[in-house]
């Protein structure tokens, strides 16, 4: 079968649900094919740990379907669950066992067993560079070192799917890159990895495709270039709040459909198109500004925005 | 064919994953249930006991110390689950994330629910079974006269029975705000059923009340068929109140521990 004949290892459709009585996923869809990597964003409350625990299977959907490499994840539950890893948010070590033993107790939670499991542990370890706190306990562990455990606990039964929920939450920035790397590693092993994360250069680096929610929607969808392009702009002016005539300003962007940014240190954030960079020179020859490329930090400042 | 969720695989593998960690120190672990038969048979057998000349029971008087031996045992059978089911699964729920991190895997909560059921049986049952030993030691001494003939009856009646206590406990696991208000579920219901229901003394009034609310604690028949067990050297009738009370329990704690941890593991109403 060719790759494009071939079902995504994953494919939510619709997905939905309420909890509590409030609308927190509405109808959200999300596909990732093998070896790559799908980001979801948005901002607190968007709905990504829902979705994502409706995928791995934690919350059941109201309505919506989800198919693993082709299969119902309903009807197949148990046998798609044994190719499915997952390392939430939160960490859920089993801080009653070492590091090896924390990964040989969860590969014993799938069946069928994993083949040669002194092995693989022994050289999931090596890869992510645990191997000399093999018998240390998680507790004593630095942080980027609990999460590099969370994760090879995620793989340790080889799943060919991977959930990583916010992976990097609280790292310090060398932490943040080895997690990075590993995650890379783990893509080019050929895992379907989705992630969920409101770093936005994480995301931007990580993934192959984003989809961005807000308040339990997909904004949109498509790589992080693409959805740049399509929700913000070319560019980005950043002007002095203060440097502004408001009135006259206020009109303009209002006049082209722009939302006014929310000042950020005392500096406006203006996505614009192309051609409305010429017309933004034009309308305010005397303003002094900078013009630089836009990111999704500025997707997100603009999902706060509407909120 | 599916399997029931007690009997599938990953329901043991959640009382392996206990019982590894308990085991780890197994010496500390097993103490509680060694020496606390022999503390209360010092206490209430030789020190309470000089003072009562026997106990009425089913048309003879027992030495005290004869009448309290089977009820240790169901006394543990009772507490040994039943804390594990309030305390201890609390704890691996809401502190330790154990059950999240199990809920990641092939792991489904009735697994969950069920391992931990499981696992305080067996504890109940192993707890019981140690207490009896001590029993039987202390028969061995000269301390007390037991009958032996049907004793090994004891493990799996306390296990079917500790299965009930631990589905009880697990409900109120499912519903107390914090581990604070365990003291409820723990004072308020575990220690009346525990103590009205023949263990150390006698349930002799004849208030219809009284006489419904013994008939109706599975304890009590645990204690009468254990105290039938080891003095007569058969289980007796109560063993049908055991059956019926323990399974009603199980039956209808069971489920509504699942339906209840549903809303508060999973969120979901």
């Amino acid at each position: 079968m060719s790759d494009s004949a071939r079902p995504p290892a994953l494919e939510a459709i619709g997905l939905t649900k309420r909890l509590g009585g409030r609308l927190v996923v509405d109808a959200v869809d999300v596909v990732c094919a093998a070896g790559t990597v799908v980001g979801l964003l948005g901002p607190n409350g968007a709905g990504k740990t829902t979705t994502l625990r409706m995928l791995y299977g934690f919350l059941s959907p109201d309505s919506g379907a989800i198919r693993y490499h082709g299969r119902d994840f309903v009807q197949d539950r148990e046998a798609i669950k044994r190719t499915i890893g997952v390392c939430t948010q939160d960490d859920t070590l089993d801080e009653e066992f070492s590091v090896a033993q924390n990964l040989a107790i969860y590969a014993g939670y799938f069946r069928p067993r994993v083949p040669d499991l002194a092995a693989r542990i022994a050289g999931l370890m090596d890869e992510v560079g645990l191997t000399p706190f093999a018998a240390q306990r998680p507790v004593t562990l630095s942080g980027g070192f609990r999460r590099r455990l969370m994760i090879a606990r995620a793989v340790v039964h080889g799943p060919s799917v991977l959930f990583l929920d916010e992976p990097t939450t609280g790292l310090d920035p060398q932490a943040r890159v080895d997690v990075w790397r590993l995650v890379d590693q783990l893509r080019t092993q050929g895992l379907a990895i989705i992630l969920t994360t409101h770093y936005m250069d994480e995301a931007e680096r990580l993934s192959d495709r984003l989809v961005v929610l807000d308040r339990g929607r997909r904004v949109t969808e498509g790589s992080p270039r693409e959805v740049i392009d399509e929700q913000i702009g070319e560019h980005v002016v950043v002007v002095h709040a203060d440097a502004v005539d408001a009135a006259a300003f206020h009109g303009w962007l209002a006049s082209r459909g722009i939302a006014l940014p929310a000042a950020v240190l005392g500096q406006l954030h203006i996505p614009l198109r192309g051609a409305q960079l010429g017309e933004f020179t034009a309308a305010f020859p005397d303003l002094r500004f900078t013009v630089r490329e836009p990111d999704l930090d500025d997707l997100f400042m603009r999902l706060a925005v509407r909120r | 064919m599916r399997l029931p969720a007690a009997l599938d695989w990953r329901s043991w593998a959640v009382v392996r994953r206990n019982a590894r960690v308990y085991f780890r120190t197994w010496h500390i672990g097993l103490l509680p249930p060694a020496l606390e038969p022999v503390v209360f048979l010092l206490a209430f057998g030789f020190g309470l006991g000089g003072y009562v000349a026997g106990v009425p029971w089913r048309g003879e008087q027992l030495p005290y110390i004869v009448y309290i031996a089977p009820g240790l045992v169901a006394y543990t059978t009772f507490t040994t689950p039943y804390f594990q089911g309030l305390y201890a699964a609390y704890v691996r729920m809401h502190y330790q994330k154990t059950w999240d991190g199990l809920l990641t895997t092939q792991v489904e909560l009735e697994h969950v629910l069920w391992g931990e059921i499981l696992w305080a049986g067996l504890l109940g049952a192993l707890f019981a079974t140690i207490v009896t030993v001590v029993l039987l030691v202390c028969h061995c001494f000269g301390i007390l006269t037991l009958t032996w003939t049907a004793a090994a009856l004891i493990p799996p009646l306390a296990f079917l029975a500790g299965c009930a206590f631990a589905s009880l406990a697990l409900v109120f696991t499912a519903i107390v705000p914090s581990i604070d208000h365990m003291n409820l579920p723990a004072f308020l219901v575990g220690i009346p059923v525990a103590v009205i229901s023949d263990t150390y003394f006698p349930m002799t009034s004849e208030h219809p009340v009284i006489i419904a609310i013994v008939a109706c604690n599975p304890v009590h028949h645990v204690a009468e068929t254990f105290r039938s067990l080891l003095v007569l050297g058969h289980p007796g009738a109560n063993l049908v109140g055991l059956l019926a009370t323990t399974g009603a329990l199980l039956g209808v704690c069971a489920p509504l521990a699942l339906h209840l941890l549903r809303r508060r593991v999973l969120g979901e109403r």
